[in-house]
């Protein structure tokens, strides 16, 4: 009910037009066209001229970023699509090979098995990073005593380094010499001694909680906290009359009016799974994804193949269908949210 | 607005002009990196330009870190003997071959002298990384005919001698002499066999009321001493000749005891835990690298000693070293051999194994015994090191370590009962198969 006055105050239109866009429109004319019509007319004009030098400044401007695009990311992904058509190994032997690399890739398990792990792991870590993120960001929502202090204590964990997170985590997760084991151990007086890490029952359970100290979840935190911010006091207000229910409240009113936040958050949390995870598996299960593959990503398998075995175009084919994976996974939820997201405006 | 505009182009200029600097650098080093790879003059004649200037700083790459002690750090006592300033360069264990290959992919010059493992030194001397030290050991002291046989045997087919070994490291069995006492166990000896130490483990395993295990028999085999299991178990682990992982029913064999004996609660389970359980006083044996000796020193709350690797089907050690090398692309190859051959003399390679307890890959410095490290007063079975030696062999060690901790990641799966040892082997083999001839 309220989210629909809310739609009423946004002045949309039936047929998706805003009111008052009844502005004549421009015809789309090409920049480079423009350029190049501006320096036509420079002479019949001599006005142009000014605006022309505004445009190469702008453009002067944009240009350090451009170059750096150009260099730091552009070219190492076309170089990358390069090293994976050669056999290219880290003392820098190389021939071309073709699609050789990516012929063995689909023949090999190890493959498959890397590509179903960063899957689950892609979509359960950003499931529950988010949902923790939105829980801390509700908590810290609620107007008492001490927020401040409580949003340090929340936010501390993520700003550790996660290479030493999961270094310590690995501490604590140790069958004969854990923290949690010891823990465990006093509370129920037995002498409890499960392995973590390495049982295939309890891996996933492990890895997953650790995520939620990461970097990436504090971040999400923050970001939920002031979109939450942003919704309106009137919303609740005239749920309030209605008597709803927290619980109504919540997937009435705050989850469609943050909706834009949860999907920005969510493909942050799917890149960061996918390219992330290093870190935090790497220290935590090895490069070979202890226990069984359980753990073994695509970054981890990467790694390996490229600094344990010296095989850099095999690493950079298999980086190929990383990059494709993301590009699947930012198109996927883009294409989800047109029926999620909600936007005022 | 005109300030505005010349800031923008200085900056812009800035800007490109720092990007093509760093580019063309770039694109000199790699110029520069395939040329060394090409021709392996070019580093013999880059040799004669070392001059006197350049020659007095020579920096070496090693993955340990030197002894606190300066008595027993070698690289000063190099510097001290020749002159040269010797600068070392500590690069992470886990980083370092990964490292050593990308400075030699990128022709970089910031280290004179490589100390390779034995899985590189082949590819290093493929691509021309390092240079052929046969001119300089012709002129020479460096005893090379006294080498022990291992090393002879990898350095065939690479066309010259590529490196000399800084020691010879094998590995041992260490047990803890009071646990034996306690349990009215004899000590073990060098001709141990497999069954006895598994009886041994067995006894001297100790268990809570609840059944879980308080003190262990063994230690869980580590990275390295898996395959010492692998291959006394019948397995040829390498093979010199196809440069391919061999591992089969040697291998089962040992994986399903491995299993049975963690199922018994006399070895621990594969773990997160990065304690030394040895060492902790909570197993009373372990195989690790005699590099422990030096490691452990008097600083053990229990006594100990060593003995050789129990034998099953056959006597089976591997051997571990590195190769001190010079970077093709050194400025300073003349010194760089000065200090190398300061460290493979006679008195370079005492301190070596009186700090680590490691012995010299030659023969002759090895037999004076420099390796019967000081601090630990309660070795007596030393000749556990000699006998070592003879059973020793260069395995896994020349395999990439991609292989060999994909293998042992299956190994454990099949110990924690994931998948049968059958299985484990086999998809181990497939991927050394997969990986290795790339």
């Amino acid at each position: 009910m309220a989210i629909k006055a809310a739609r009423h105050r946004s002045g949309r239109r039936p047929d998706g037009k805003r009111k008052g866009s009844g502005r004549k429109e421009r015809s789309f004319v090409p920049l480079s066209e423009r350029i190049v019509n501006a320096m036509k007319n420079e002479k019949r004009k001599p006005i142009n001229k000014k605006k022309l030098t505004n445009h190469l400044t702008a453009y002067a401007f944009c240009a350090p970023w451009f170059i750096g695009f150009i260099c730091f990311t552009l070219f190492p992904i076309v170089f990358m699509f390069a090293v994976s058509l050669t056999n290219r190994k880290l003392n820098g032997i190389s021939n071309f090979v073709g699609f050789a690399n990516y012929v063995n890739m689909v023949q090999s398990p190890t493959f498959w098995n890397s590509i179903k792990v960063t899957l689950f792991f892609t979509v359960v870590m950003m499931v529950v990073t988010t949902i923790w993120a939105v829980i801390l960001a509700m908590l810290l929502n609620y107007k008492q005593k001490l927020n401040g202090i409580f949003q340090f204590c929340y936010f501390l964990p993520s700003v550790i380094p996660t290479v030493a997170l999961a270094y310590t985590f690995r501490t604590i997760f140790g069958k004969e010499a854990g923290l949690l084991n010891a823990i465990i151990s006093q509370l129920t007086a037995k002498n409890v001694m499960v392995n973590w890490l390495y049982d295939k029952r309890t891996i996933y359970l492990a890895v997953f909680f650790i995520t939620l100290f990461t970097y990436n979840t504090g971040q999400m935190m923050l970001i939920f906290r002031s979109g939450l911010n942003d919704v309106p006091r009137e919303l609740y207000e005239a749920c309030d009359i209605d008597g709803a229910s927290p619980f109504r409240k919540f997937f009435g009113i705050t989850l469609p009016m943050i909706s834009p936040i949860v999907l920005f958050n969510a493909v942050m949390g799917c890149i960061s799974a996918l390219n992330g995870s290093f870190a935090l598996l790497y220290p935590l299960t090895g490069e070979s994804g202890d226990p069984n593959g359980m753990t073994q990503v695509l970054s981890l398998l990467i790694y390996k193949e490229a600094f344990s075995n010296m095989k850099v175009g095999y690493a950079c084919a298999l980086s190929v269908v990383l990059f494709l994976i993301a590009c699947g996974f930012g198109i996927g939820i883009f294409a989800v949210s047109k029926k999620l997201v909600y936007y005022e405006n | 607005m005109g300030r505005k505009k010349l800031l923008a182009l200085l900056l812009s200029t800035a800007v490109v002009c720092g990007s093509l600097a760093g580019c063309g650098a770039k694109g000199t080093q790699k110029q520069e990196g395939s040329v060394a790879g090409s021709t392996e003059s070019k580093a013999g004649e880059s040799s004669k330009t070392d001059s006197a200037e350049v020659g007095k700083k020579v920096t070496i790459a090693v993955w340990n870190e030197p002894s606190k002690d300066e008595a027993l750090n070698m690289y000063l006592q190099a510097g001290k003997a020749t002159g040269i300033d010797v600068e070392v360069t500590v690069i992470p264990e886990s980083d370092y071959s990964s490292k050593l290959n990308q400075m030699v992919s990128t022709g970089n010059d910031s280290v004179d002298i490589y100390v390779i493992w034995e899985n590189d030194i082949a590819n290093f001397a493929q691509v021309g990384g390092i240079i052929p030290l046969d001119d300089y050991l012709a002129k020479s002291t460096i005893k090379t005919d006294e080498f022990i046989d291992a090393v002879a045997k990898l350095s065939e087919g690479l066309g010259g001698t590529y490196g000399l070994p800084w020691c010879a490291a094998t590995e041992l069995l260490y047990y803890n002499q009071d646990m034996f006492d306690a349990a009215g166990i004899a000590y073990p000896t060098n001709d141990w066999s497999y069954a006895d130490y598994k009886a041994a483990a067995e006894k001297l395993t100790k268990k809570a009321a609840d059944g879980t295990t308080e003190v262990y028999g063994s230690t869980l085999p580590n990275t390295q001493t898996w395959w010492a299991g692998i291959g006394g178990a019948g397995d040829q682990v390498f093979d010199p000749a196809k440069g391919q992982m061999v591992i089969g029913d040697g291998a089962v064999s040992f994986v399903s005891d491995v299993a049975q004996m963690v199922k018994n609660g006399t070895m621990p389970e594969p773990s997160s835990d990065t304690a030394d359980l040895f060492a902790a006083g909570k197993a009373a044996m372990s195989w690790q690298g005699s590099w422990n000796i030096g490691t452990y020193g008097g600083g053990l709350a229990f006594n100990w000693d060593i003995a050789s690797i129990p034998t099953d089907k056959l006597k089976y050690n591997t051997l571990h070293t590195g190769f001190y090398s010079i970077n093709a692309k050194s400025k300073n190859q003349d010194s760089a051999f000065k200090v190398i051959e300061y460290l493979m003399g006679e008195e370079g390679q005492a301190i070596n194994s009186k700090a680590s307890g490691n012995p010299s890959a030659i023969k002759s410095i090895a037999e004076k015994g420099a390796w019967k490290v000081e601090s630990v007063t309660t070795i007596e079975n030393w000749d556990a090191i000699t006998d070592s030696l003879k059973a020793g062999v260069f395995g896994y060690t020349c395999l990439p370590s991609g292989v060999t901790n994909n293998a042992i990641s299956e190994f454990n799966s099949a110990v924690l009962g994931q998948k049968t040892p059958e299985d484990a082997v086999k998809n181990a083999s497939q991927y050394a198969k997969e990986t290795i001839g790339y």
